[in-house]
């Protein structure tokens, strides 16, 4: 089948190519052919042989890593329906309330996938056909992050603009996948964040009222409670598992630990970013306890890893390797800075409940700086080693 | 002899790798010097078609330096000169007639003797990888006594009984620098204790351990006489040592060498005792099984040339690599689990298998020529580091490569690589870019600039 399937697309092949009937459409054909089989290119020039790893297998490990937070993601925004909603048609703890939950979520969440992919990768396969480029993978990732750090609420048309907006002006005018100097996923964050405030932060928008549209029940996060000065009334278990209001798939800290699991085994992700994150966040957590001057600095440190996109941040948006320091040293410098700053906006600015965005947002300005003042070190150790010999031989 | 241990690095599970028999190499009859081997050498032809020649005579010789040549490597008729584009010098082939001697010279001086017979074109110079300057006193000379390049021959096998003459090899080099002569061992090689039990050689020696790149030569020059910009390091391969030894003991050079045919699609890999710039032709046919689309490459799977079936060994290398052509679609190949694959990251269900050789064996991961995937712009870091046992950030420097900004380039150290030492970062890049020849034009570049 697989090799009617192979005659079948060498045979319609020449229609997408330069001159072809069909050439405007060459790179999506092109998408979709690689995307059914691997390519029978040899190796030309330099090494004969290669890894078996490709950047589509790089990126679809990603998105595996991302699954066990969509689904838990996904049961959480039934499951925090169901606990308000007075129409929820099964009984609360029984199995079948557990499985429509999942199915509420999945059907709240899928229109959201489904724009931030059709918006995304349209152009896309857009700027790859105006470029004459392949189209790359990378937005395989940022566009299913996209929809799982934002209220499930959030209206399609705004989740559309953002999309676009993150895409056209966080990565295609800087050359793509790979030249972008901002995380996508996040641009398109702020950008709701600071279009549609009202849609994306207060009490209001965390929880779907029904199946359709985009009214909320009120429900307050644990954020936004202790912005407002009042202990977040989920208990540590609660949030640890991710049973709790918030943005879709960044409540549940086991399983976003999942994926970081499948991320650090793969060996895809940095350990050194994520590890430098939580010892940033952790040890400013710990500076606001020893001034505690309010009760949010008094708030215990390890609840910020449990409180709104600490650890989806921490994981899957900080260790973004285009975004991040390119160096090791580097990754250190960058990831103990995000964790820093993330607290230190969420404590001492109750305005912006939720730093992690904008810490990772201000740290990626900032990572070419730190990679700079690495190498520059590296540099430097070169010079003093050739100084040094220089007199020598002179001696 | 003090240890030096290389965390950074991979060891390829290729199969087909030699053991240690002597294979008859017969029929070969045709030998060429090809000096697009010799980095920055620009030829000019010494000899017509048809001219009779005599072991050692130059054929082509360096234009820059005319004391540079490249010698025929046994006596016969020159039969073909083959140009490639814009009269581009390719290769010239010598058909042997009748047995030949060996060329004769005085040994007085090591630099005449090497330069007469040619031997000096199998010196080379970091940086840059060219031909050594007979002028230049280089601050010292590596010598890798071992190749940790997958499938690479065993040294102490190929050296077996020339180990004396190895050592004479190694004490003309030591007069040739007023530095040290470093002579590197992997751990528990034989070689090693024949030649430390010499009396008066001047030389330091070392033993590293650790995987590939371990025994390439810019790894151990890293660590023992890092390269600054100005210095001049050389080495030489163990075989051209052996066979420098040879030519001091008994006046006579012959450029016989070692062999090894290797590679997954090699019948019966083993040794065998060419003169250097052989047809390959006989061997190639004679190891293949029938009907398979093979890459046949003089060197190893990482950093040799394709020569074809009917290509000639090229001038440094002491292997041929059989590799079957990877011009197959691969169903779903991103996606599915993937066992007999071979991949440094953990992506792939073979990445969680042990490293084992009995482990690997048994998985058979499908090496080829295949590239697995498209090329992209570099996204992913801190994966070169991993097999770049070097104090040089790999990334930072390609990017430098590529935007041809040689200042940084010279800060970055680039003086202290060669393309090889980018070979593994080549293989497990995701984006698929082709760097050695990155690092080579950039180095070309430099080079030219400093003339």
């Amino acid at each position: 089948m697989f090799d009617r399937l192979r005659d079948f697309v060498t045979k319609i092949k020449p229609n997408f190519v330069e001159g072809g009937k069909y050439a405007w459409l060459q790179s999506t054909f092109e998408a979709f052919e690689t995307f059914a089989f691997t390519p029978n290119t040899v190796t030309r020039r330099g090494s004969h042989v290669r890894d078996a790893v490709d950047m589509k297998r790089a990126m679809i490990t990603v998105v595996i890593a991302l699954l066990p937070a969509l689904l838990f993601g996904m049961w959480n925004t039934g499951y925090q329906t169901s606990l308000v909603a007075e129409w929820w048609p099964y009984e609360l703890g029984s199995a079948a309330s557990w499985w429509y939950c999942l199915w509420f979520g999945f059907l709240r969440m899928l229109p959201l996938i489904v724009v931030s992919y059709l918006v995304g990768l349209g152009i896309e396969f857009m700027f790859a056909q105006i470029r004459h480029h392949e189209v790359n993978e990378g937005y395989l990732v940022t566009g299913l992050i996209i929809p799982m750090i934002v209220p499930v609420t959030t209206p399609l048309w705004q989740l559309a603009l953002a999309v676009a907006f993150a895409v056209v002006l966080g990565k295609e005018v800087f050359g793509g996948s790979g030249m972008n100097f901002l995380n996508p996923a996040l641009v398109a964050r702020a950008f709701l964040f600071f279009s549609y405030p009202t849609h994306m932060s207060g009490d209001s928008v965390w929880i779907a009222a029904d199946l359709w549209g985009s009214d909320a029940i009120a429900g307050a996060t644990p954020l936004g409670e202790l912005a407002a000065g009042v202990m977040p009334a989920a208990s540590v278990w609660d949030m640890l598992v991710g049973t709790i209001p918030g943005s879709t798939c960044e409540t549940s800290v086991i399983a976003i630990l999942l994926g970081a699991l499948v991320l650090l085994v793969s060996g895809i992700a940095n350990w050194r970013t994520m590890l430098a994150v939580m010892l940033g966040g952790g040890a400013m957590g710990l500076l606001f306890n020893l001034i505690g001057a309010n009760a949010y600095m008094e708030l215990p440190f390890y609840y910020h890893f449990l409180l709104g996109g600490f650890m989806f941040g921490a994981v899957f948006m900080a260790t973004d390797p285009v975004t991040s320091a390119q160096t090791n040293a580097g990754k250190w410098i960058y990831g103990l800075l995000i964790g820093a700053f993330a607290v230190l906006l969420r404590v001492l600015n109750p305005a912006y409940p939720e730093g992690m965005m904008l810490s990772i947002l201000l740290m990626n300005c900032f990572a070419p700086l730190i990679d700079h003042c690495v190498v520059a070190r590296n540099i430097k150790r070169r010079e003093k080693r050739a100084l040094l010999r220089r007199k020598e031989a002179e001696l | 002899m003090n240890t030096i241990r290389i965390k950074q690095g991979l060891d390829l599970p290729l199969t087909g790798s030699a053991v240690c028999s002597l294979g008859e190499a017969s029929g070969i009859d045709t030998y060429a010097v090809k000096p697009g081997d010799y980095v920055g050498l620009v030829p000019r032809l010494l000899v017509e078609e048809g001219a009779l020649v005599k072991c050692g005579d130059a054929l082509v010789c360096d234009k820059q330096d005319e004391r540079i040549r490249l010698t025929s490597p046994v006596a016969g008729r020159v039969t073909a000169v083959i140009r490639g584009e814009k009269r581009k010098l390719l290769a010239v082939v010598v058909k042997r007639e009748g047995e030949s001697e060996g060329c004769v010279c005085s040994t007085t001086d090591v630099r005449m003797a090497m330069l007469q017979t040619g031997l000096w074109a199998m010196l080379r110079q970091r940086p840059f990888g060219t031909i050594a300057n007979p002028d230049d006193r280089p601050k010292a000379i590596v010598v890798s006594a071992f190749d940790s390049a997958p499938l690479a021959p065993d040294y102490d096998y190929m050296l077996q009984g020339r180990e004396e003459d190895f050592c004479n090899g190694l004490r003309a080099l030591a007069s040739l620098t007023d530095g040290v002569l470093h002579v590197c061992f992997r751990p528990g090689q034989q070689l090693a204790a024949a030649v430390q039990g010499q009396n008066g050689l001047r030389a330091e020696y070392h033993c590293v351990e650790g995987p590939h790149p371990a025994g390439n030569v810019g790894t151990q020059i890293a660590r023992l006489c890092p390269i600054d910009k100005g210095d001049r390091v050389w080495t030489m391969n163990p075989q051209d040592v052996a066979l420098l030894g040879c030519l001091m003991r008994t006046g006579v050079y012959r450029p016989e060498r070692m062999v090894a045919v290797v590679g997954p699609s090699a019948k019966h890999p083993q040794y065998y005792r060419l003169v250097a710039g052989a047809c390959v032709s006989s061997l190639v046919s004679d190891q293949l099984a029938d009907g398979n689309s093979v890459r046949v490459l003089s060197g190893n799977v990482l950093c040799g040339t394709n020569i074809g079936a009917g290509g000639y060994l090229s001038g440094y290398d002491s292997m041929v690599t059989l590799l079957p052509e990877g011009d197959y679609y691969d169903f779903m190949g991103w996606l599915l689990p993937g066992v007999h694959k071979h991949s440094f990251s953990r992506t792939f269900l073979c990445g969680f298998a042990p490293r084992s050789s009995r482990v690997q064996r048994w998985l058979k991961p499908r090496f080829d020529t295949n590239r697995h995937g498209d090329v992209r712009p570099f996204v992913f870091t801190g994966n070169f580091e991993k097999v770049f046992p070097f104090d040089i950030y790999p990334l930072q420097l390609i990017k430098a490569c590529l935007v041809g900004d040689m200042e940084l380039q010279e800060k970055l150290g680039i003086y202290e690589v060669e393309p090889e030492d980018f070979a593994l970062c080549e293989y497990i890049d995701v984006s698929k870019t082709d760097i050695q020849p990155i690092i080579r034009e950039a180095l070309e570049k430099l080079r030219k600039e400093a003339l």
